[in-house]
């Protein structure tokens, strides 16, 4: 039995990896939004780990022992300036596109908003993806920026 | 554990997620305006109200395992020779437990700790 597996120089264009799956050019919306979730996820991940060592702070940090009224301040006064609010106004905004195109994705996973398949033909668009997987990542976009918005009135209310 | 048995865990702790981050937002500047929410007499009261606490930990379960899973399923995709499934997966649960355990520390001073300056 023939050998078909790539070799050499074939295998390695074909083994695109990482950045691969982070440069969705010349892919469909769906390429870009799989791209964006990862980027996101990585993204809110790093967030999430700051927050864990910010929050720490209400009990004294690392060494704290009990609530403290002093560590708490000193956080903030690190954090809750304009820079800070404007990297959670980020946070948000990748936060619930993440949220509403991983739910997209989870409905497709489970065959709910795919469609039939069917016979290949030119032009080779991908036919079992409808649209109304299209109309979700846009509803998550929009959603992001709605969240945002929200956010950056939450946050910066009153500063000046 | 098989993988398609991790990915149905990922998807879970997904919609789970969106649930309990969604009730976390909303506290942080709708329940309460963002000044209040994050005063330190309103944090106290709320780690020490034993339903937030245990929301707050299962809050923190479930964003870690999504999130260090789902980079662990990224990594597994990169590459995936033997030894380097092994040590994302063996980092992967190291991760999820050092994490954890570092935020259920928080939640338990918080909750049980006296009151320090």
């Amino acid at each position: 039995m023939a050998d078909n597996t790539p070799k050499g120089a074939e295998r390695a264009k074909n083994k695109r990896g990482i950045w691969g799956w982070i440069n969705p050019y010349h892919y469909n919306l769906e390429r870009w939004a799989y791209a964006f979730q990862r980027i996101t996820g990585v993204a809110v991940l790093a967030y999430v780990l700051g927050h864990l060592g910010d929050t720490s702070f209400f009990v004294g940090g690392p060494t704290g022992s009990g609530p403290s009224p002093s560590s708490w301040d000193f956080i903030g006064t690190i954090f809750e300036n304009s820079f800070g609010h404007l990297i959670l106004v980020l946070v948000v905004l990748v936060l619930v596109f993440h949220g509403v195109n991983g739910i997209r994705l989870i409905l497709a996973e489970f065959g709910f908003i795919l469609k039939k398949p069917s016979k290949i033909e030119y032009p080779y668009k991908a036919k079992g993806l409808g649209s109304g997987q299209k109309y979700l990542i846009w509803i998550g976009i929009a959603a992001g920026v709605a969240a945002a918005v929200w956010a950056f009135l939450v946050l910066f209310e009153g500063m000046g | 554990m098989k993988e398609s048995r991790l990915m149905l865990i990922q998807y879970a702790t997904a919609v789970l997620a969106v649930a309990l981050v969604s009730i976390h937002l909303i506290m942080q500047g709708v329940i309460y305006p963002y000044a209040t929410a994050i005063s330190f007499s309103n944090i106290l009261s709320i780690y020490q109200n034993g339903f937030y606490a245990v929301f707050l930990e299962a809050l923190l379960v479930i964003v870690l395992v999504h999130g260090f899973n789902g980079v662990r399923i990224i990594l597994h995709e990169w590459r995936q020779t033997a030894p380097w499934s092994r040590w994302v997966d063996v980092g992967t649960v190291l991760a999820i437990v050092v994490s954890v355990g570092y935020g259920t520390r928080t939640v338990i001073l918080a909750l049980f700790g006296g009151v320090t300056a």
